[in-house]
């Protein structure tokens, strides 16, 4: 008989120290994941006169909602761009997972004739990138990627990285097995990888689509290269980091703009405001994590059991 | 393969249908600006390309690059040869530097373009700013950018709290008879009388430091922290300087040191707000604190007519600027705002005319400055220029665009604002070393090197927060290391080539 003694742990857990020492570890940790944003917010809504006076604090001397009025008046401009964050975000995650799935199936697939080249051809580019002012090039004249929505999705449909991560995860978790057989049972290659393949490999599309969702999302500097005069296409993240580039070049060239500095530094957004932006950009994307968590979770542990 | 050969030729009879098409219509030149703030011009750039027509034979697109983005766009632009961007702003400070890319062949040379159709350019523009742009280019020396006719003299000057002043018990003469190392009493009864948490002294460091050592930029110098630097003679300023002309590492002048010295000492008595100290937060304090008008003295790099500005009047006191120096003329200045054409252009005549008429007839100026009459501004009484709430839709960086001595006077600067602010600026002396660049190519590495270690220290030593007795000579050592002999000598053997 083997009755379980005081203090006798389970195998399968630690003790009581150690789980407090985890849990120390881990609840400050997610503190100061969360920490700065809630920092963020409270800035968002700390007055002018408060920052200026003390500067940020968790603590302001009088709170505002006068940030959020102004964002709200920037009417149009604000909520055109949120649309199009949202539409790029959107259009371009369900574009690159298909093109991403669509690529690294085949790479996996042993009986591929041409896997060895196309493998070269991805991986090759992670490694040596064309340059700035090539791709400038390419993308705006040949391409045409120039004041339209196509030059904020095209340049990031295709990541060599996810590409390698997809494949590798075909690897993993689809036994060959599983493709003979419903090669033996009639399926066509189409019918192989929507009903067969791709209902096992969905905890790696999740990780594939969140990762594209927030390259999407984050993306600003393809706004600053290739949308010259349609200010109708921006982005969020473009609108807010236009402000802080220019607080950011105002502050380095003053002393050689002199007085139209100090003139052009009238027009910038206040501090709070960048906050408020701040939240707007992200709460959408912090909704959407817990949708793809579930997926990802299982996706770290799938496999894990078996030999 | 006939498929596809048909297919190619099917393509380019398309192609030269379409051109042909074209070539009916007037091509669109289009131009870069700096700085700008405009969210709409329909109706401007409407009222402009009526206006242009006929005189200029194209019609006009305008890129609005804002402060942040302009860097990025016009450097890619002009390397990747766009053909869409026909004009673009340069200057001494931007990405996009005049000398480097004239000399890279990235600007048309112009002069032929201004004997053929510039005479009204010729004749808008002063003799001395077409000097300024002759530089050596691609195509040997010439002029390749139009130079804007704006605030071309620097001078920096003490932005006097007068109300707090007079307060204190001292009239402006009485501040005007003192010299920076006699502000310590003056900062002391401010303190008394104000508070601790009120600092008197509201400084641009870098700028303090050229104002009380009389140092003055040299153009092609490390840009994001001087490191060389000319001295200025301050009673002439065309004449030359108590050193000669010859260029100095600019921290190791005694001036240099009695200055931080005195810093130090007015930082270490509360007199600076610690945050001005810090690169990221210097200028937000500066221009923040500016603005509700808590300060007794401060720093400004003046232009004629700031104290008209909105920026002054809302601070609620009474300001004065009082020079340090009579204005003075220097490369950097004289090259503050130009606008070049790309050499990727394919319309760089209709491009030109448009150019020299911008900078020569004030109805173009006036439109694409300040907007359409009725609907951006409109002529009060006395027929100066009261803007309306959709100016702020429609707000391009005025000394951005060229020649602003042609505008009409607003009714904030007052009647006659531009006649006096022309003859301040034609009365402006010129350095003796002005149209000289340092070609920095030989020495980047040492620039890039230099340019860190003066990143560490020069700003907070400037603002009075390190003690110079330790600091000073640590920082003197590591810029010794790296390399600044070699790069102070490629200067001067430049600068005495220059001078002949």
């Amino acid at each position: 008989m083997n009755k379980p003694q005081r203090n006798q742990v389970a195998l399968n857990t630690f003790g009581p120290g150690a789980q407090a020492l985890f849990h120390t570890v881990l609840g400050l940790f997610a503190l100061m994941c969360i920490v700065p944003f809630l920092f963020v917010i409270i800035i968002s809504f700390t007055s002018e006169d408060s920052i200026r006076q003390i500067g940020y604090s968790f603590m302001p001397l009088s709170w505002s909602t006068q940030a959020y009025g102004y964002v709200f008046r920037l009417g149009d401009a604000l909520w055109r761009s949120y649309f199009n964050s949202f539409l790029i975000t959107v259009i371009g995650t369900v574009l690159s997972v298909a093109i991403c799935v669509l690529y690294s199936y085949p790479l996996y697939r042993k009986d591929f004739k041409y896997r060895g080249f196309f493998n070269f051809m991805s991986f090759f580019t992670m490694i040596f990138g064309g340059g700035l002012v090539p791709t400038f090039v390419v993308c705006k004249t040949l391409l045409g990627l120039s004041d339209n929505y196509a030059a904020l999705i095209v340049p990031l449909l295709f990541s060599p990285f996810n590409v390698i991560v997809m494949r590798t995860f075909f690897q993993t978790t689809v036994p060959r097995e599983l493709i003979e057989a419903s090669t033996i049972d009639g399926a066509g290659e189409y019918r192989t990888l929507l009903q067969i393949v791709l209902p096992v490999v969905k905890p790696g599309i999740a990780t594939i689509a969140l990762l594209n969702a927030l390259a999407f999302w984050n993306e600003w500097f393809l706004s600053l290269l290739y949308i010259t005069k349609n200010m109708d296409v921006i982005p969020l993240q473009y609108l807010l980091m236009r402000m802080q580039r220019n607080a950011d070049f105002l502050a380095k060239n003053s002393a050689m703009l002199g007085a139209d500095a100090a003139q052009a530094a009238r027009n910038l957004p206040s501090q709070s405001l960048k906050m408020a932006l701040v939240v707007f950009i992200v709460v959408p994307i912090a909704c959407a994590y817990p949708f793809f968590q579930r997926y990802v979770v299982a996706g770290l542990t799938v496999g894990s059991v078996k030999g | 393969m006939k498929k596809l050969l048909a297919l190619v030729l099917a393509l380019a009879l398309l192609l030269t249908a379409m051109s042909f098409a074209l070539a009916e219509e007037l091509p669109t030149i289009t131009i870069m600006f700096h700085g700008s703030n405009v969210t709409d011009d329909t109706a401007v750039l409407e009222a402009v390309n009526d206006y242009i027509a006929d005189k200029v034979g194209a019609k006009l697109e305008v890129v609005w690059g804002t402060w942040g983005d302009f860097d990025d766009k016009a450097t890619n632009a002009l390397l990747s040869g766009d053909t869409g961007i026909d004009m673009v702003f340069t200057c001494s400070w931007s990405a996009d530097e005049y000398n480097t890319y004239a000399k890279n062949g990235y600007f048309v040379k112009l002069d032929d373009l201004i004997a053929e159709y510039g005479a009204d350019l010729v004749a808008a523009i002063p003799e001395s700013l077409m000097q300024a742009a002759t530089i050596e280019g691609a195509e040997g020396m010439g002029i390749y950018a139009v130079n804007g006719f704006k605030d071309t003299a620097t001078q920096n000057t003490w932005d006097v709290n007068v109300t707090l002043l007079n307060e204190l018990g001292y009239t402006l003469d009485d501040f005007k008879a003192m010299s920076f190392y006699d502000f310590g009493e003056l900062f002391q009864k401010a303190k008394e009388l104000k508070g601790d948490a009120f600092y008197p002294f509201l400084v641009e460091p870098m700028v303090l430091e050229r104002m009380v050592t009389g140092s003055i930029i040299v153009a092609g110098d490390s840009g994001s922290t001087n490191l060389l630097s000319l001295y200025l003679n301050q009673d002439d300023v065309s004449a030359e300087g108590p050193e000669g002309n010859v260029i100095l590492n600019k921290f190791a002048t005694d001036e240099y040191r009695a200055f931080v010295d005195q810093m130090h000492e007015y930082y270490e008595a509360g007199y600076v707000d610690p945050s001005l100290a810090v690169a990221e937060t210097s200028n937000d304090t500066r221009t923040n604190t500016q603005k509700t008008g808590e300060y007794l003295i401060g720093t400004q790099s003046y232009a004629f007519g700031y104290e008209y500005s909105a920026d002054v009047l809302d601070r609620g006191i009474e300001v004065a600027f009082v020079p340090c120096t009579d204005p003075y003329v220097d490369t950097t200045a004289s090259q503050g705002a130009m606008v070049a054409i790309s050499t990727a252009s394919e319309h760089p005549v209709e491009s030109f005319k448009f150019l020299a008429l911008l900078n020569s007839d004030p109805t173009l100026m006036t439109l694409l400055n300040y907007g359409v009459e009725g609907i951006h501004y409109n002529l009060n009484d006395d027929g100066l220029v009261e803007f309306t709430d959709e100016r702020a839709n429609y707000s391009p960086w005025t000394n951005g665009m060229g020649n602003v001595t042609i505008l009409p006077d607003t009714a904030a600067e007052g009647a006659g604002f531009r006649e006096s602010f022309k003859e301040y600026y034609a009365g402006a002396k010129a350095i003796p070393a002005l149209g000289y660049v340092f070609d920095n190519a030989d020495v980047a590495n040492e620039m890039a090197a230099l340019g860190t270690v003066a990143a560490q220290y020069a700003l907070a030593l400037d603002a009075g927060a390190l003690d110079p007795e330790t600091t000073l000579p640590d920082f003197l050592a590591a810029l010794d290391a790296a390399g600044m002999q070699a790069y102070l000598d490629a200067a001067n053997a430049q600068l005495a080539a220059y001078l002949g």
